[in-house]
């Protein structure tokens, strides 16, 4: 039977061809609809979580509630305190409360790659007359570099080169700019009331990202003497063996002490919700060229059958069951739908190699040439040849069905 | 054994208009049989009935001592394609196989290509076809057609032909090389032949003559040639 289905496939090749164009569309359509949004997708997820860290663990601090502080200063006594002025602030810790012990536990757990403790503080940083406020990030080096990427955008020097430690510097572009310092000057920072101290500038990084290039980093030791807090950590960044066990990590690690544990998804919600907006949209388009595709195979292979009439009523005569003539049209569909797929896929690849030549986007260090970002996933691939396979089966079925129940007799009445 | 039709009767539709009633008959292995009658006395549809193309509404029809009325498909399928063939008023040649590949179309079901090739070139040979095997029919006049379209019937060299006015569409040269294949089958091969036939002549030529009137089976002569 599958010899006759291509003999008809064959001698109707203007059908056939218009048939198979129509999945084969379908197909390269989803190939290079998903490779470009999944690649987009893929790019800002790596962005995000190889940028920086996976899950912060963070010192908690709330902002205050009118009422929270009811019970501290009336307890029971009273059903309902009124206050004028309300409170406000915050409320919380200034540092992580026990590092050690989170150390000790992230040393310890198999999904955790690597961790940095870090002191964050606001700073203000003076050359000559120039002053400008910005975050000071205490680290360690070789710690921060394994969690975040900052040591991949240097422009001079060496991310490490502040680990020794005596009061070094690392700015941030857009900072060096703002303050007109250069390599090897020497700024003086300060932390809040506190005295200001002299530090080297022995390294200059650029991101792209202007609030990222408005940051410095200092070794953490250091940071931790201008701000007068030895010893003080009020973030651990942590980097994990899979990024996508970030969520789960950070949930269960926020019931393990008073700290906030955040992972890199809960703070890119928006993004998140872009991603899905995204994927609805790419389904929908998808669906509706595969229903198109479906509907042409499903309206030819019905007006094959009826041409078909009499060949149907000589083969049943032949000796042939209704298994064989539902194979006979049902083969036809998904030859079509297969060879369909088979060059979309090829197409959809070809073209996705090609978008990714193109450079589209603003140059960065890891992606010097600016390419758009395709993601040649074979999960995507797989999908396409299952939904474009699938609606050309169940578009197929149902005229082959009914080619399964003419009966030869009707045809041969009517004289064919 | 042959082919035994049984109180046959049927009818279509509702109100059910009876089309054959109480039709028996029996025709032995190896016999030349033509039904005629008027138009619409109901040629077809005995001889659709008596090749199980289409069911009786009444009676029962055995053919080689088997009841096809109660044979499951699969072996009525097997039946068919190895021990019935048909060939009918218009050729039902499959316009996009060449005259060969329409010949072998019945020996694809059980996968028999090789076994039978040699006997349809043989049969092609025969009918004068051995040049035109692979034309397609649109190449080949109506005569030669049909000629392929009895080479298919035979390929599977059937214990029983079935012909539903087989010269309906050919000119009286080409009809009576039909006619004489047919002949041909019965007398040198031993095949049950059942022919509908407009043309009283042709009808002779079979050994019994069946005439059909409003559905009843009046006129049986038997025993010429
Ligand atoms: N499917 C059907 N529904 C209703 N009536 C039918 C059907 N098939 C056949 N008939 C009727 O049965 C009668 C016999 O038809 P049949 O085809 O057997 O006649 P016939 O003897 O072969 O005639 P002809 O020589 O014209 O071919 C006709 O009156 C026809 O109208
Ligand atoms: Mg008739």
């Amino acid at each position: 039977m599958i010899f006759l289905a291509i003999r008809y496939l064959l001698e109707r090749r203007r059908q056939t061809v218009l048939t198979l164009l129509g999945v084969f569309f379908g197909t390269t359509a989803f190939v290079s609809v998903s490779g470009f949004f999944l690649g987009f997708q893929g790019y800002m997820v790596q962005q995000l979580v190889n940028n920086s860290a996976q899950v912060h663990i963070e010192a908690r601090q709330d902002y205050l509630g009118p009422h929270d502080l009811d019970s501290s200063f009336f307890a029971s006594d009273v059903g309902h305190v009124f206050w004028t002025p309300q409170p406000a602030g915050v409320k919380g810790y200034l540092g992580v409360q026990s590092p050690e012990a989170w150390y000790r536990r992230l040393d310890a757990d198999p999904r955790v790659s690597a961790y940095s403790p870090i002191l964050t503080a606001a700073a203000l940083f003076n050359l000559g007359s120039v002053s400008v406020a910005a975050n000071l990030i205490g680290c360690n080096p070789a710690q921060q570099a394994k969690v975040t990427s900052v040591a991949n955008y240097m422009i001079t020097g060496r991310f490490t080169d502040i680990s020794t430690g005596g009061n070094r510097l690392i700015l941030g572009d857009e900072l060096m700019k703002r303050i007109g310092a250069g390599m090897q000057q020497t700024v003086l920072v300060s932390v809040g009331r506190n005295e200001a101290v002299p530090f080297k500038i022995v390294g200059r990084f650029s991101t792209g990202s202007r609030g990222v290039d408005l940051q410095a980093y200092g070794a953490l030791a250091d940071v931790q003497k201008v701000n007068f807090t030895p010893n003080r950590v009020n973030e651990i960044a942590v980097r994990l063996q899979d990024y996508r066990d970030a969520d789960l990590l950070a949930r269960s690690w926020s019931r393990l002490g008073p700290e906030r544990v955040e992972s890199w998804g809960d703070l890119s919600q928006n993004i998140k919700s872009v991603f899905s907006i995204q994927t609805t949209l790419r389904y929908f388009m998808i669906t509706t060229v595969f229903i198109v595709a479906g509907f042409g195979i499903y309206n030819i292979l019905n007006m094959t059958v009826s041409q078909k009439r009499q060949d149907i009523a000589i083969l049943r005569a032949m000796g042939y069951d209704t298994f064989d003539i539902v194979m006979l049209f049902f083969a036809q569909g998904l030859i079509v739908g297969v060879f369909g797929t088979l060059f979309g896929l090829v197409c959809g690849y070809l073209f996705c190699r090609y978008l990714q030549t193109i450079s589209f986007m603003q140059a960065s260090p890891s992606n010097p040439e600016g390419h758009l970002h395709i993601a040649l996933d074979p999960f995507i691939y797989l999908q396409a040849s299952f939904l474009a396979v699938f609606s050309t089966a169940v578009a197929s079925i149902l005229p082959a069905r009914a080619a399964g129940k003419l009966t030869p007799i009707d045809i041969i009445r009517q004289g064919g | 054994m042959g082919i035994v039709a049984k109180k046959v009767g049927k009818s279509f539709g509702s109100p059910a208009s009876r089309v054959l009633s109480d039709i028996s008959l029996e025709i032995a292995d190896g016999e030349f049989v033509s039904l005629t009658g008027r138009s619409g006395a109901g040629k077809s549809t005995l001889l659709y009935i008596l090749s199980t193309l289409d069911d009786p509404t009444e009676g029962i029809v055995e053919i080689s001592g088997l009841n096809i009325t109660k044979m499951n498909s699969e072996d009525l399928h097997h039946f068919r394609n190895q021990k019935m063939g048909f060939v009918f008023q218009f050729n039902y040649l499959i316009a996009e196989l060449t005259a060969i590949q329409n010949v072998m179309m019945p020996t694809l079901k059980f996968q028999e290509q090789t076994k039978r090739r040699p006997h349809a070139e043989e049969l092609m040979e025969k009918f004068g076809l051995k040049e035109k095997m692979d034309r397609y029919p649109r190449q080949l006049s109506g005569g030669e057609q049909q000629r392929v379209a009895i080479a298919r019937a035979l390929v599977m060299e059937p214990h029983y032909l079935f012909a539903d006015e087989p010269t309906g569409s050919l000119d009286a040269a080409n009809a009576q090389t039909v006619m004489s294949i047919l002949t041909d089958c019965s007398v040198k091969q031993g095949m049950t032949v059942v022919m509908v036939t407009h043309d009283s002549g042709f009808a002779k030529m079979a050994q019994r003559e069946i005439e059909i009137v409003d559905g009843k089976m009046i006129v049986d002569v038997e025993g010429k040639k």
